[in-house]
């Protein structure tokens, strides 16, 4: 720990010597974003306010011959109206124009700048006006405007408003007129009128509005933070070759590794802060300078902003953290800055992109979405800007970006081992990198490839799979089902690796098979016991689950059983307990010939169990399928077989549709699974139960393949 | 003293080899560019073009093979050979920085017993090459002020041990500027004052003297010798034959990751029946049988 302070300490004062650090660290975020803000405001708001001695010049032409035809009947002729006509009013194109002129003049404050008609006498004219009107006569007398403007244009488009509204106006006269000749009043022609109010108040709006666009300026603010110094401390490192040197002092990787991520964090937190202290001031400038009217009329309440302020602060600590383990698990990579930046280049858009989630307005800060790092924090300063701050999901959210971040630092420095860092080109770990033909027969995929093709698959499974399940409905289950079959598989073929002993698809050693249902027995009744409990606790995220499973419930049960409980007993199982765990294990073996075996299977356990649960993509849900992960993992090593764990995930699966699907019959076989609630004894019940056939089922399994945790099939 | 035994390093090398025409097996998913060298047209004998395809394949060998060395206290031991012939790999595997394929390199102390933690192995290893560059944004005294911190010394211990090295080594007249502004030879000072910050038990050197003036060959040469009578153990490699003829007490020879002569100067000019290191090793290098003399 002492090691690891004196590391920071040597770390800091390397890149805060680095003058070009210090310009993207301070000058950057006190000079640039108050300039950029402020300018850009002061450009907005000339180009959106209007002088108000402006006159529009808007030109029109005439297809009927000027008021000929009204003189010839010898009736005047004010404003186009046509004082006679008592069916319908006969318009001439002139007097419109004269009526619009009219109609601007008597609502002089409505309309801000004057406009000038100007009779069009040629084409070159048309292209010095800010719009040019022409009229078209319909055939049941009605006089049709069409104005002619350039939307790029602010004083174009404005006078093509104006025009607008004066025409409303005019035809607003003319009905009013008219029906005031027929004897009528408005609610002949309004017998309903709809008025629409927006439930969402004005400080809501604006989160929405704006607290997108500023959660996503901070979060690329403190990338960047990090990115320069990221770069420094590891390629940068490496380039100046005083790296080796640091690897000739008695440090560990972890130390070494954890050092320079406390530094770069650090640099990262010190550039958000200043980037918030000059954004928060170049608001406070705009507010109480430019636009006061309109920060006002937002009824801001500062005393919200500030109790989230302590929650603000962690939220960009931990940002800090992230984004620094997010960059140097790119830069680790590069032998020199150019290569560095290269890498990273990646990384700065899948940010961004994920920092936009602000911005789409029905995308909230959920029990789903709180688990993507970057986005939560995105949506979680959106909730903070509306005033709706909801304290739990934010720390959840924290809590989750701590872990990654933690997670990709203990990944490093597990992986890069000193002499992946120095002197090779650190895609080592990775042999899916290497060409096919010199991969040898049966080798076993690395770490690195395990957790590549992982990656992938999540990846596939978040976007391929949500679209499946959306066009397909119900069958896009099975396409993601075929997904997770399907990427082990093709990783095995491509390794060339020994696919029986990988996966451990042997038959189960004699006497392991009781044992093993027992386990799997004990282990059901305190999962029931658990999720009861997270259930009383999280009612919401149960009645989710519920609804997700509805439209399945319509398919026959054959079916149901085949995609739901069949498919995910397959290919989960390859995959979870075939690829990770075995994967895992026999790398651990390779890695530490000297050590016990049983260390090894402890620790493929402990990682494909975790995998297990956050696929499942829930918080509630994670504690549950982690220890059901944990003990399928356990059964595969234990009986040397995975199709014990395929049986058993089947029968699973199977029992929950089919509650799912016969609530009724179920609920008669097996009663308390359908209970809403358990009384206390029944409680107690189930953990005796849980407790004494889970030892049973250890202790028969234990014997049965000789107390040897991981033994002999893990070695062959 | 340190002993490496039996110790091998494996390394992946591309070697390009030409397939039979038409039977170019498929390639992987990342290494189908790389893999598959298409030469386009060679001019057969015939006149006639004829496609010929070459396959970059990748293979290991050892860069270190089975190589065992003891150095004992009160030592200079040299590493000669060829560039290429492994003795840096051999040097940072003995310097704790790579981990051997096959092989292990024991460090006992001066009581005898083994060094077994690897930040306790590092502590007691004095590393320098070419590569070890130290901080250019630090000032010397600020970089041992660094070091003696992470060795856990006391801030006393740390000033005075700084002071005694600057006397040594004739440093306080740079002590105190950036080492981006020092020249080569009082930057090569300042890697071995580096060095001799945590009084190490054994030092290995890779080619401490290369590129450096008479004077500060000469201090590097003096520091050796000085760290020899204090009973420590120095490996080091060079290609100044000279130097190593009066430095060394023993000298193993290195060529393609074996050791091909070992044994102290005079007993190599004897073997090879020649009068000076240089032709020795011109003897042994031409000669590919091994000599081993005591």
């Amino acid at each position: 720990m002492k090691k690891i302070g004196i590391l920071i300490r040597k770390e800091m004062l390397d890149i805060l010597r680095d003058k070009k650090t210090l310009v993207m660290m301070v000058i950057v975020p006190i000079v640039l974003y108050p300039l950029l803000l402020i300018g850009m405001t002061l450009v907005m708001s000339s180009i959106m306010s209007t002088p108000e001695d402006v006159v529009y010049r808007v030109g029109y032409t005439l297809t009927e011959p000027a008021q000929e035809q009204n003189t010839a009947d010898g009736e005047t002729v004010q404003d186009g109206r046509n004082e006679a006509g008592t069916e319908a009013f006969v318009l001439t194109e002139e007097g419109t124009i004269k009526a619009l002129a009219e109609v601007m003049e008597r609502n002089a404050e409505e309309f801000d700048a004057d406009v000038e008609f100007v009779l069009l006498e040629s084409d070159e004219d048309a292209a010095k006006m800010n719009a040019v009107l022409t009229f078209r006569k319909e055939p049941d007398g009605r006089m049709e405007m069409e104005i002619s403007y350039d939307s790029t244009e602010t004083d174009s488009l404005h006078a093509c408003q104006m025009l607008e509204d004066a025409a409303e106006l005019y035809r607003q006269d003319l009905v009013a007129e008219g029906l005031e000749k027929q004897g009528l009043g408005e609610e002949f022609l309004y017998p309903i009128t709809c008025t629409s109010i927006d439930e969402v108040s004005e400080a809501e709006s604006f989160g929405i509005s704006i607290g997108g666009s500023i959660g996503m300026m901070l979060i690329v603010m403190i990338l960047m933070g990090a990115l320069y110094p990221a770069i420094d401390a590891t390629a940068g490192e490496k380039e100046r070759g005083t790296l080796e040197t640091l690897l000739t002092l008695p440090v560990t990787n972890f130390q070494m590794i954890f050092g320079k991520f406390v530094s770069v964090a650090i640099i990262a937190c010190v550039t958000a802060l200043l980037s918030l202290i000059s954004l928060a001031g170049s608001v406070l400038f705009l507010i109480f300078g430019v636009a006061e009217e309109m920060m006002g009329s937002l009824g801001f309440s500062a005393s919200t902003m500030l109790s989230a302020l302590p929650m603000l602060l962690l939220t960009m600590i931990v940002t800090a953290l992230l984004s620094s383990a997010l960059c140097m698990c790119f830069c680790v990579f590069a032998k020199s800055f150019k290569e560095a930046n290269n890498y990273v280049t990646p990384l700065l858009l899948v940010v961004m992109i994920a920092s936009m989630a602000g911005m789409l307005p029905s995308v909230e800060l959920d029990q789903k979405t709180v688990l993507i790092p970057i986005v939560n924090v995105s949506l979680m300063m959106k909730q903070v800007l509306s005033q709706q701050f909801d304290f739990a999901l934010a720390g959840v959210a924290n809590l989750v970006n701590l872990c990654v971040s933690i997670l990709i630092i203990w990944f490093l420095a597990k992986m890069y081992d000193s002499e992946n860092i120095l002197f090779a080109d650190g895609f080592r770990s990775f042999r899916l990198f290497g060409s096919r033909s010199d991969i040898k027969k049966g080798t076993i995929p690395d770490n690195g490839d395990i957790m590549l093709s992982v990656t992938v698959l999540f990846l596939l499974l978040i976007y391929v799979g949500s679209v499946a399940s959306i066009r397909l409905g119900f069958w896009g289950t099975a396409v993601s089902q075929l997904m997770i079959l399907a990427v082990p598989l093709l990783l095995v073929w491509y390794m060339k690796s020994d696919i029986r002993s990988l996966f451990s698809l042997h038959r189960p050693r004699k006497g392991t098979v009781a044992g093993s249902i027992l386990l799997y027995l004990g282990t059901y009744c305190l999962i029931m016991v658990v999720s009861m409990a997270l259930a009383a606790l999280f009612p919401e995220s149960m009645e989710n689950v519920e609804i997700a499973f509805s439209p399945m419930t319509e398919q026959p049960f054959a079916i149901l059983l085949f995609v739901v409980a069949l498919m995910p007993a397959v290919g989960e199982e390859i995959l979870f307990r075939g690829l990770i765990f075995g994967g895992i294990r026999a790398n651990w073996i390779q890695k530490h010939p000297k050590e016990r075996t049983s260390r090894a299977a402890v620790y493929a356990i402990f990682i494909s169990a975790a995998v297990f649960g956050i696929y499942h993509m829930s918080l509630v849900k994670f504690f549950t399928t982690f220890l059901l992960g944990a003990i399928f993992a356990c059964i595969v090593s234990e009986t040397g077989s995975i199709y014990v764990t395929m049986g058993l995930h089947f029968f699973n699966n199977a029992i929950s549709m089919a509650a799912m699907k016969y609530p009724e019959t179920v609920g008669k076989v097996l009663p308390f699974l359908m209970k809403e609630r358990l009384s206390v004894s029944e409680v107690a019940g189930l953990l005796a139960a849980g407790v004494i056939l889970g030892a049973l089922g250890l202790m028969l399994l234990r014997r049965g393949s000789q107390g040897s945790l991981g033994g002999d099939g893990a070695r062959t | 003293m340190i002993e490496v035994r039996g110790v091998c390093k494996e390394f992946e090398r591309s070697r390009r080899e030409e397939s039979a025409e038409g039977n170019v097996k498929k390639h992987g998913l990342f290494g189908k560019r790389n893999a598959s060298v298409k030469d386009g047209a060679v001019q057969a004998p015939g006149g006639q073009s004829k496609a010929k395809k070459h396959k970059v394949r990748k293979e290991t060998f050892l860069a270190v093979d089975h190589v065992s060395i003891e150095a004992y206290e009160g030592e200079i031991i040299g590493i000669l050979g060829p560039n290429g012939a492994g003795k840096t790999t051999l040097l940072r595997i003995m310097g704790m920085l790579m981990s051997p394929t096959e092989g292990d390199v024991i460090l006992t102390d001066g009581e005898g017993r083994e060094i077994t933690e690897l930040t306790h192995k590092k502590a007691a290893i004095g590393y320098l090459s070419g590569n070890t560059k130290l901080y250019p944004r630090f000032s010397v005294r600020e970089y041992l002020q660094f070091l003696g911190e992470l060795y856990g010394f006391d801030k006393e211990r740390i000033r005075e041990r700084s002071e005694e090295i600057f006397k040594v080594l004739d440093m306080e007249g740079f002590a105190d500027n950036r080492i981006e502004k020092l020249s080569t030879g009082q930057t090569q000072r300042a890697s071995i004052a580096r060095c001799l910050m945590a009084d190490p038990q054994v030092y290995i050197l890779d080619e401490p003297t290369l590129g450096l003036d008479i004077l500060s060959a000469d201090a590097i040469i003096r520091f050796m010798r000085e760290q020899k009578e204090n009973g420590k153990t120095v490996l080091y490699s060079t290609h100044y034959l000279e130097e190593a003829q009066i430095l060394c007490d023993r000298i193993y020879m290195i060529r393609d990751g074996k050791i091909v002569a070992h044994g102290t100067p005079a007993a190599l000019m004897q073997q090879t029946g020649t009068d000076n290191l240089r032709a020795a090793f011109h003897a042994i290098y031409d000669d590919t049988t091994s000599v081993h003399v005591q």
